[in-house]
């Protein structure tokens, strides 16, 4: 059973005078504990298909199917409970909050379940200790350098244990140093934590280390080889 | 489920100097509520205050409302005495008051001057006009006045030139200060009284303006309305002293009327004060609500956070604008044609202006709240 389908998804939009369609009819699997990269030009509709997926953009038609949901049919405020419960969302530039410190800004997705405090505490420390930053808990995002405070992004995505972590250019704005130290974080996470992940990405060497790597070219979504990285695949 | 409360408050402290504006332009705003109000509060009491249930205005039926213009025989208070029964009496003295009322310029010993309104009594006039308080020096004699407490707002000259000792100059006569009265916030407070005799010498009539009796507990007016009718060739007309006060509100109404809508322009101006600011605010932050949205919080529950803040800047503002009210508004005398009142900060029109300060905290916040989570998650995510 997968835990994310998509079936003849459509999606179009209109820029200017212009109507454009990156997705026509693509159908996916992910299997539970999978980390899948999504490559792909710019422009081609790779953080579209993160949003359909992650439920905060809208089908033209097709079914997307998450952890047993059938997310195109949910109502907005129903999508919004459903995300807090089954996906963990990694941003290109963190998202951080200023005004709270990281603790509580890993805090804010627990605040919408229904645990006790302690449990919810617990649950920060977790991630936290996860992702390296249990002594830096107390400071704000201004205190933190680029890859600490991705750090903390990505402790926030995986603290209220979701089925399906998607990622949207994680590495984009970091330099290559702490770039690779966020990449060896989300392989250990879903290693150890056997997380689903989708990571969108426009870098080769950051799409290497998924377990599968797919390509979204005029629409269509290919699967790559991992051993052959030139020969693909249809999807 | 809302967003964390500390999120509210610590985002008012992002940019503080713009909260810091907001909070000044907001206390003014609600400054000049509670200065409306408490216009229009102490205009209300005054009027109220003023009319005593028990008394009954025996003045001229030809004179309007207006009891300056009102002239009527001397004899009124001895026929109103034997012909009626109602009236109080006590160890032989009847508790009636003659009295001359007129609005005359009066200039002070140190060259100011303004209309004054002066009371022409005799010594039974405290016994009808039971508010009066002596505060200090006393009664006055042949040539002196004792001045209300607000006599020197009225009259728009410094409080010390009413004080005791002091000379005034009115109807082209000298007159000595000789004591100072309140009477409960009512309109005499505004007045300077004299002896009756003396007003009319001054003056050069022999008539009165008005007879004030007080009734016995379970008297009717009618008893006298009824006499005024009968005599006619009097001339004179009877109305309970609070029905008389309860017509002035009706003449002030206008009034009131227009600082109603002053407060509600004011109020206006603080919406849009605080639409500023969270219009400013909300900009700047499209991406984070954003994110919000997508790690599963609610529209409602950013739109309350947001409102919440407005609200706690509105509340600060209501309250440091009510701290100031108390201290510098509350008790100011203000001069207006019917004599001086002082402005009331009471408890309405804490109520008031509060009430004003908080819905300018959700009205400023609501318009900046919606039109930001309007926009579709997708693109406030990558919004610049």
């Amino acid at each position: 059973m997968p835990v994310v389908e998509l079936q003849d998804v459509c999606k179009s939009f209109r820029k200017g005078g212009e109507i454009i369609q990156p997705l026509r009819h693509v159908d996916l699997r992910i299997e539970s504990g999978e980390f899948v990269s999504l490559m792909g030009p710019s422009g081609t509709g790779k953080s579209t298909l993160l949003n359909l997926v992650s439920g905060i953009d809208q089908v033209d038609s097709g079914r997307i199917v998450v952890d047993g949901t059938e997310v195109t049919t949910l109502s907005r405020s129903r999508l919004a409970d459903w995300r807090a419960r089954s996906i963990g969302y990694i941003f290109q530039t963190h998202q951080l909050i200023p005004v709270l410190t990281a603790y509580e800004n890993v805090e804010l997705p627990t605040l919408l379940l229904k645990q006790s405090a302690t449990e919810r505490h617990r649950r920060v420390d977790l991630a936290l200790e996860a992702v390296g930053l249990a002594d830096r808990a107390a400071h704000y995002p201004r205190q933190l350098s680029g890859g600490q405070e991705q750090r903390v992004g990505i402790a926030r995505a995986i603290v209220s244990h979701p089925r399906v972590v998607v990622a949207d250019e994680p590495t984009g704005s970091l330099d290559t140093d702490t770039s690779e130290q966020i990449q060896e974080l989300l392989q250990r996470l879903n290693q150890e934590l056997d997380i689903t992940m989708l990571m969108v990405t426009h870098d080769a060497d950051v799409a290497a280390i998924a377990s599968r790597r797919l390509l979204l070219d005029h629409g269509k979504l290919l699967e790559t080889d991992l051993n052959e990285p030139g020969k693909t695949a249809a999807g | 489920m809302l967003l964390p409360w500390e999120y509210g408050v610590r985002n008012l402290f992002r940019r503080p100097i713009r909260s810091l504006l907001t909070l000044a332009a907001l206390a003014t705003v609600i400054m000049l509520v509670f200065l409306m109000v408490g216009f229009i509060r102490g205009l209300e009491q005054s009027l109220v205050i003023s009319g005593d249930p028990d008394v009954v205005l025996v003045y001229s039926v030809n004179s309007e409302e207006s009891l300056e213009n009102s002239a009527i025989a001397a004899r009124t208070p001895e026929l109103l005495t034997s012909s009626l029964s109602g009236i109080v009496q006590r160890f032989g003295v009847t508790h009636i008051s003659p009295e001359m009322y007129l609005a005359a310029r009066v200039r002070t010993q140190d060259g100011h001057s303004g209309f004054g309104l002066v009371r022409g009594v005799k010594q039974t006039a405290p016994l009808v006009r039971r508010s009066v308080r002596l505060l200090e020096g006393q009664w006055p004699g042949p040539g002196e006045v004792m001045a209300g407490q607000l006599a020197s707002t009225k009259l728009g000259t410094p409080v010390e030139s009413l004080d005791i000792g002091r000379t005034i100059e009115m109807e082209g006569q000298a007159w000595r200060v000789s004591g100072t009265f309140a009477a409960g916030g009512s309109g005499y407070e505004s007045e300077l009284w004299c002896n009756l005799g003396d007003l009319q010498t001054a003056a050069k009539r022999q008539d009165l303006s008005l007879v004030a009796a007080l009734l016995e507990p379970g008297a009717s007016v009618a008893e006298i309305q009824l006499f005024c009718k009968q005599r006619n060739d009097l001339e004179l007309r009877a109305i309970r002293e609070t029905d008389y006060y309860a017509s002035l509100q009706q003449y002030y109404r206008p009034v009131r009327m227009l600082a109603w809508v002053v407060v509600t322009l004011v109020a206006a101006a603080g919406v849009f004060a605080g639409m500023n600011m969270m219009y400013g605010a909300v900009s700047g932050r499209i991406r984070e609500l954003a994110m919000l949205q997508a790690i599963g919080y609610r529209r409602r529950a950013i739109l309350t956070s947001l409102v919440q803040e407005g609200v706690i800047l509105a509340a600060a503002a209501s309250l440091l604008a009510g701290a100031i009210a108390l201290v510098f508004i509350n008790g100011l005398a203000v001069r207006f044609t019917m004599g001086a009142f002082v402005l009331r900060v009471d408890g309405v029109a804490i109520l008031i202006g509060c009430a004003v300060g908080l819905t300018i905290g959700v009205l400023g916040a609501l318009p900046p709240a919606l039109k930001a989570l309007r926009q579709p998650v997708a693109t406030a995510l990558k919004a610049v």
